[in-house]
């Protein structure tokens, strides 16, 4: 057994009447507070409780020995002898690790031991060690039922965050609240990861208390905030690091590369195009393109509290090089940080939350045909990188493909936010029970950016050309009959701003009636609007074709002629009202029940108001009496239902539009009118999401938690544009069908979440946790008249690859799928299947609908070939510390999901990848890769030969710090002092040919599509943190 | 304290939720569209435009009034190319048609394009306004006439436009409901219209009065039917031209025989691929000869094919005969080098004979586009039909002789002797061999019982009505019941 630790400091107490008064603050191990916990009187009944923040103040008699008793699920029972005057300074310890951390649930928090819903929290800690720009990167593979895939490793790159799976083709986002703030993903790079302090994701329908948001689940951040009664606290934490690839494509050099096209235009029936195919190793594209780059954060922070005021603020500067484009793939930002909160008076309360940033990224085109890596993959290594001339080479024979550092060089593209976000949030506390707070939230962002387009010449024929010819001359355009003048250099800027307000105002309720009944309630309103508006504009002939002179203020265009302006501006509205409930008995079984109703600007007169219902209930089995099992400490089942909704659907889409055509003749002359072309759909709503959550908690032997969910996630209501019936008349000349909600998605899964966490006051301290979730989406209906909904295409101007359809998971890839090669016309003619221009050494393509032939004109020979969905997902998180050395590692896997290979340019002259080697040439000698060449084939349309498997397993962080003794510090007045090296993206284990097999995108149909992914950088880092 | 909160906080939700409604009515700043037109006099002329546009879709309906009947079959390139018309032309329709859909699509199109107007009538107010009102009414009712015409009961849908959830709950509404709809429209319209049209091609009181007096008399209201064409012939406005070949070509429309037309232009081209979107009317085009090589016509699609019966049911010095069907080997054979001459015979069938009356002729064919975009009116409405329905209501009624009168008007016009009237079967007869050729004849015989003695295939109890297009019915949720027999 544990002896308990009592600690006493300094303050004072009142005597009055004969009554004196305790208080005090308690707390766990970690210092945190225990909230909720009950206070009673040894050998009375009577009692209190502590507060949020772990206080307590209770009477006492002013006689003899009173002996205080503590309590609080998770906790073992203490009792603590009160004596003198001074506030007592309790710390229980913990039965096991997780019960009784708070959880924030949305206008409220809970402890985990009552919680109904399926709740992952992360604390900041965790996130900030894995030392990562953005939120969304770090949160991978840290929670289960969470898959975060990487839409670009490019610094300041986006992640997608999908909760439980994708639910639409339309926006998948979950809705992420920061201090009460919406960021969306975008926005997110405005977020210091070191200045969170948990990550809560409300994963099943108890997110539904945000009603008409909460279908794609809810991320709720809390930045850092100060303690009370705390000293100020210095901390300095500084890490630099270097970057480069972790990848590189097996690409052909110039030698192989000559020797491959020389037979591939033979088998063409055209004339070698190398004579001589000794070209060494030529170019190395990929050498010359990526390159090494450094990362650096340093951020100051400063965290105390007085008696009655806590305060954490901080500053914080990050800025990073891409491994491609170095400065012209970059990220930087800068932060700062102002929590605090203070009590106004015995029982108001203010808490005011006030974050800015200021960042700034560079980009290259990325992620698609005509993207760098795209170029550098296909650019030909029989050519130099400069002419002797000194220009960039024109890799002449391919006009859709350039010199990738011809690119980097004529590319700039800025763009920069400045962010302020904050909240005033006065809470007013009519008694322990009662509270009711108003607050104020704000986010003002103003996003800019500019492009510099200069002339610029690639070659003869490239489609990236802006100059007319290689002198770079202008191009002219003709204004007015055989009136021309020069277009030039140009540039394109646009001021956006954003501004969001939240109102919101409610009412928590929280009373243990006696030992056997306790009530929670919150009830309140929220008024959210959001505001942008933006205006841009194009300018031409900037002078001297120079960057310099890159602004609109500079340009030369003659008389204004070419340049251009637009502007937009929307507003969008929701209001709403909320109300939970929840009940404990003997606090073993708990019930909850959540209604919000949300009015949205988005939807149709007859939809705007929507009701979203929840009910949510947990048994705690381990405490029922007739449950004795020593091993199992802890047994809780859960069981919620409820109905959510996807309010991110385009603004005004149930608006009717005067786009159609509507012209008769009158007096023989042809009169334009108006006519509606898209009509109105006044029913246009949500997408509405029914979730259910099975779920269940356990510890064993007190080091080791468990939780595991199981869920259904049907969707329905999806937006299309099907046909629809003729009485809306929406089919005369110019007409369109409405958006209409059609189409249901299911999402199934099962989600499993295990920690170990040892004794921590053992000198060997370990934490280690495993995640892993299955989701398995299908697409349960479209609407009828729609077969499918296309998404993504194969190649340049190829066949649609991916689909949204009936019966399939979202994005599934659909093609043809190959059965080996054809090794000689013996076995085509015996084949018995007729495959149109079938040669020897092509693809065999599987004959679908069984009818002897294949069939390159419509879909009956295509058939399913993979998702861009993993089958699991898991993550592996391990710390260990050992006299002052700390050492942890962070794993992440995507299993059973599969990418496109779509960076391959399909022109005789492209580049190819080295695996072409082990082609077919004859007979036997190779089943897998086809015969190359120029002549007409059907070995390129997109089939199975281009789908690869997808899965990794990769070393995400991987970390050795040492802290320095605190009796060595104490002299230099350092409270602590680590020191570390780390590690990012160190390893990974896959199949995958492509440079990252971490691949997402905010589309849902395009996901799993690689163009040239820009990959995560592996990236070395040494790092400090110093505490005053 | 407490109890004050809680007042405060129910204040705060009711005041939010009376505020919510105008709070979350936002619309795009800015830009106009749909939901925030109608502010000015010009934006309801143009939504009238709009409305009138659907009208230049009628062809279809003209079509199948001949095709359907004994007067004409489909034509074409083959059987295959405009399979509905086909199968209309051999009573084999049934609930998947393409034409078929195309007449619900347009009609109803037209009707929400007047429902829109009507939704917004009371916006703002300025001079002219109910003349607007009127004309959009007159529209409203043609539209509705066509659709009762080919459906029977259809949904009403009046002064409102509605949503997908709306229209799923919509039931057929009774033909007898519609037509009231309709006649309410038009005698409306009929008040307010100006009997002299402001600008060509508008709605006149007396085309609204024509209208009202066809819807009438298809409900066998003879009473009301005979006096409103009275109105019409007393108004002296309207005349009979006094040559019948002058009456269909393009130089010589909205002449005093004019009640009504849909006016086309042959300024704009346009595309197989949406025939609603034309300017110019695609009949002419479609059934020109196929292939044509000579003097007076241009090259066409042989479809909306005359019969032989409908020739000979003309006597031979009826000036009538010739310039309501072409017999094209008598044509050639008539020219000056024959042999010159040339054209081809579609697959989709061949009689002999062409719509003289509309058919693409040269020096009527469209600027920009030689096959769809002929200037050439349609004749919705003409006065030789006013007086011929009101010798066929006043029979009805008893007044023999006014009826003869009336008839021998249009003898007389067509060269041919008077007869006197024994039977209401002459004044059948007549209003075929004046009107044949321009889309009446099928709707004629069934509203006067004789379809099944003309038209081989006629089932009685079916065909009276053609099915509503199945896609249509699965589309609202499969609650209208399909027309009897498909």
């Amino acid at each position: 057994m544990k002896k308990f630790l009592l600690l006493i400091i300094c303050s004072l107490v009142t005597s009055v009447f004969g009554q004196k008064t305790a208080s005090g603050l308690l707390q766990n191990e970690k210092k945190e507070p225990i909230p909720f916990a009950s206070v009673t009187i040894k050998g009375t009944s009577k009692g209190v409780k502590t507060t949020i923040l772990g206080e307590f103040k209770i009477s006492i008699p002013d006689t003899g020995n009173v002996s205080l008793i503590f309590s609080s699920v998770g906790y073992e029972k203490q009792e603590v002898l009160v004596k003198g005057a001074d506030p007592l300074l309790v710390t229980m310890v913990q039965v096991s690790k997780s019960l009784n951390e708070m959880v924030l649930v949305g206008y409220g928090s809970a402890s985990k031991k009552e919680l109904t819903g399926a709740i992952s929290k992360i604390g900041g800690e965790e996130l900030e060690k894995l030392n990562l720009s953005r939120m969304d990167q770090a949160l991978q593979g840290q929670v289960s039922g969470v898959n975060i895939s990487t839409n670009s490793g490019s610094p300041g790159g986006a992640s997608s965050i999908r909760i439980r799976g994708l639910s639409t083709f339309g926006d998948n986002d979950p809705l992420i609240l920061v201090d009460g703030v919406v960021y969306d993903s975008e926005g997110l790079n405005a977020l210091n990861p070191s200045d969170i302090k948990s990550i809560n994701v409300l994963k099943d329908a108890t997110a539904g208390i945000y009603g008409v948001r909460a279908a794609n689940g809810v991320i709720l951040v809390e930045t850092k905030q100060g303690r009370l009664n705390a000293k100020p606290k210095i901390e300095l934490n500084s890490y630099y690091g270097f970057q480069s690839a972790s990848r590189k494509l097996d690409l052909l050099n110039a030698t192989e590369y000559a020797v491959i096209k020389n037979e591939m235009f033979a088998f063409g029936g055209q004339n070698m195009p190398f004579n001589n195919t000794a070209l060494g190793v030529g170019t190395n594209w990929q050498d010359s393109v990526f390159q090494n780059s450094p990362v650096q954060s340093h951020n100051l922070s400063l965290s105390g509290g007085t008696a009655n005021t806590r305060y954490s603020l901080g500053v914080g500067y990050f800025t990073q090089d891409g491994i491609v484009g170095g400065p012209k793939s970059h990220f930087s930002r800068y932060n700062a940080r102002l929590n605090l909160s203070t009590d106004l008076s015995k029982k108001l309360k203010l808490n005011s939350v006030f974050l800015f940033s200021n960042d700034y990224r560079n980009t290259l085109p990325e992620n698609g045909i005509g993207s760098v890596l795209y170029n550098t993959i296909n650019a030909f290594p029989n050519e130099p990188i400069n002419t002797p001339d000194g220009n960039y080479s024109y890799l002449d024979e391919v006009s859709d493909i350039i010199n990738p550092l011809a690119q980097i060089a004529n590319q700039y593209n800025w763009s920069w936010a400045d962010k302020f976000v904050g909240k005033e949030e006065l809470v007013y506390e009519f008694n322990e029970n009662l509270s009711f707070t108003n607050r104020y939230n704000y986010n003002y962002s103003q996003v800019q950016s500019k492009v510099f387009s200069p002339l610029a010449w690639f070659g003869p024929g490239k489609y990236a050309n802006t100059a007319l010819n290689a002198a770079l001359e202008s191009p002219l355009v003709e204004i007015a009959p055989d009136v021309f003048i020069e277009r030039g250099a140009s540039v394109n800027e646009e001021r956006a701003g954003y501004t969001d307000q939240t109102f919101e105002s409610y009412l928590n309720y929280d009373k243990t009636l006696d030992s056997t009944h306790r009530i929670k309630a919150t009830a309140g309103v929220s008024v959210f609007q959001r505001h942008g508006e933006a205006l841009g504009g194009y300018a031409f002939n900037i002078p001297n074709n120079s960057v310099e002179y890159a602004d609109i203020s500079a340009n030369l265009a003659a008389g204004g002629f070419l340049n251009n302006v637009y502007s937009w501006e929307f507003t969008e509205r929701l209001v709403s009202a909320f109300v939970r409930a929840e009940y404990a008995f003997q606090d073993k079984y708990f019930a909850s029940f959540i209604l919000r109703r949300d009015g949205s600007s988005k939807f149709g007169p007859n939809n705007r108001y929507g009701f979203f219902p929840t009910f949510s209930g947990a048994w705690l089995i381990s405490e029922e009496p007739f449950f004795k099992v020593k091993w199992l400490d802890y047994w809780k089942l859960r069981l919620s239902y409820g109905v959510s909704g996807n309010d991110q659907i385009p603004n005004f889409s149930y608006r009717a539009l005067l786009n159609g055509e509507g012209v008769y003749v009158f007096d023989d002359v042809l009169t334009q009118g108006v006519a509606i072309g898209r009509p109105s759909n006044p029913d246009l709503k949500w997408e509405t999401t029914g979730q259910l959550n099975i779920g269940m908690d356990l510890t064993f032997w007190k080091k080791l938690d468990l939780t595991t969910n199981y869920f259904v996630k049907n969707t329905q209501d999806l937006l299309f544009q099907p046909e629809v019936t003729a009485i809306l008349g929406s089919y005369g000349p110019g007409g369109y069908p409405p958006i209409i909600n059609a189409g249901d998605v299911s999402n199934k899964g099962i989600e499993l979440e295990l920690g170990y966490h040892s004794d921590p006051k053992k000198k060997l301290v370990s934490d280690i946790n495993f995640n892993i979730s299955r989701i398995v989406n299908k697409v349960t209906s479209v609407p009828e008249g729609v077969d499918y909904i296309p998404g993504a295409a194969f190649s340049v101007g190829g066949d649609v690859a991916t689909r949204f359809e009936e019966g399939y998971a979202i994005g599934y890839f659909f093609g043809y799928e190959t059965e080996g090669i054809y090794q000689t016309q013996e076995e085509i003619d015996a084949s018995g299947i007729i495959q149109e221009g079938a040669q020897p050494g092509d693809l065999i393509f599987k004959d679908q609908n069984e009818d002897g032939k294949i069939s390159f004109s419509d879909d009956t020979d295509k058939t399913y070939l993979g998702s861009p969905i993993p089958d699991f997902t898991w993550g592996f998180n391990v710390n260990v510390k050992l006299h002052g050395f700390d050492f942890s590692a962070n794993i992440f896997s995507a299993v059973g999901n599969e990418i496109i290979r779509n960076y391959e340019r399909q022109q005789p002259y492209a580049n190819q990848l080295g695996y072409v080697i082990d082609r077919w040439v004859g007979p036997g000698t190779s089943d897998e890769h086809p015969r190359l060449t120029t002549g007409e084939t059907r070995n390129n349309v997109f089939s199975s030969y281009f789908v690869e498997d997808g899965s990794f397993i990769r070393l995400k962080n991987i970390q050795i710090g040492y802290t320095f003794p605190k009796n060595w510090m104490k002299k230099a007045k350092v409270e602590s002092l680590r020191l570390y090296v780390a590690a990012n993206n160190l390893l990974t284990l896959t199949r995958y040919m492509g440079y990252d097999p971490d691949l997402g995108s905010p589309n849902a149909l395009s996901a799993g599509v690689d163009f040239g992914m820009y990959p995560q950088a592996k990236s070395v880092m040494g790092g400090i943190q110093v505490t005053f | 304290m407490k109890k004050n909160i809680v007042i405060v906080i129910v204040v705060a939700v009711s005041f939010l939720h009376a505020g919510c409604k105008k709070f979350l009515s936002v619309d795009p700043p800015y830009a106009q569209d749909a939901e925030n037109y109608f502010q000015t006099p010009d934006d309801y002329d143009r939504a009238l435009t709009g409305a009138y546009d659907m009208l230049q879709g009628s062809f279809v309906s003209f079509w199948i009034g001949e095709i359907a009947s004994d007067n004409a079959i489909a034509g074409g390139e083959s059987v295959n190319d405009s399979q509905g018309l086909h199968q209309i032309d051999n009573m084999t329709h049934g609930g998947v048609n393409i034409e078929l859909r195309n007449i619900m699509r347009w009609n109803y199109t037209g009707i929400t394009r007047v429902n829109y107007i009507m939704e917004n009538k009371e916006n703002i107010d300025f001079p002219g306004k109910d003349h607007i009102i009127a004309e959009a009414r007159f529209l409203r009712a043609y539209y509705y006439f066509e659709l009762v015409k080919f459906f029977g009961d259809i949904p009403l849908i009046v002064d409102k436009r509605i949503g997908i959830e709306e229209a799923r709950q919509l039931p057929r509404t009774s033909k007898a409901e519609v037509y009231a709809q309709i006649e309410s429209d038009l005698v409306n319209a009929a008040a307010v219209l100006n009997p002299v049209a402001s600008q060509k091609g508008r709605a006149t009181q007396g085309a609204a009065q024509a209208l009202l007096g066809k819807v009438y008399l298809y409900q066998e209201k003879y009473t009301e039917a005979a006096a409103i064409f009275d109105e019409i012939r007393n108004s002296g406005l309207y005349s009979l031209i006094p040559n019948y070949a002058d009456l269909f070509s393009a130089s010589n429309e909205n002449n005093s025989e004019t009640v009504f037309d849909i006016q086309y232009s042959g300024l704009e081209g346009g595309s197989y691929g949406c025939l609603i979107c034309l300017e110019g009317n695609a009949a002419p085009g479609f059934q020109g000869i196929r292939q044509y090589n000579g003097p007076v016509y241009g090259d066409g699609n042989s479809y909306n094919l005359p019969t032989a019966a409908l020739y000979s049911a003309f006597s031979a010095i009826d000036q009538r005969r010739g310039h309501t069907v072409l017999d094209i080997e008598a044509f050639i054979a008539a020219q000056t080098d024959p042999a010159s001459i040339s054209y081809a015979i579609g697959a989709g069938g061949h009689t002999g004979y062409y719509n003289n009356k509309y058919i693409k002729r040269q020096g009527e064919i469209g600027l920009p586009d030689n096959d769809l975009t002929s200037p050439v009116n349609y004749r919705v409405i003409r006065y030789a039909d006013v007086l011929l329905m009101a010798a066929e209501a006043h029979y009805k009624l008893g007044n023999t002789s006014l009826a003869q009168q009336l008839l021998n008007q249009i003898r007389v016009r067509a060269g041919i002797p008077g007869i006197s009237v024994q039977s209401i079967n002459d004044i059948y007869k007549e209003r075929r061999l004046e009107l044949s050729g321009e889309g009446h004849r099928f709707f004629d015989l069934v509203r006067t019982g004789q379809a099944a003695q003309y038209i081989e295939g006629f089932t009685v109890g079916k065909n009276e009505l053609f099915p509503i297009p199945q896609v249509e019915i699965d589309l609202t949720g499969g609650n209208w019941n399909q027309n009897p027999g498909y």
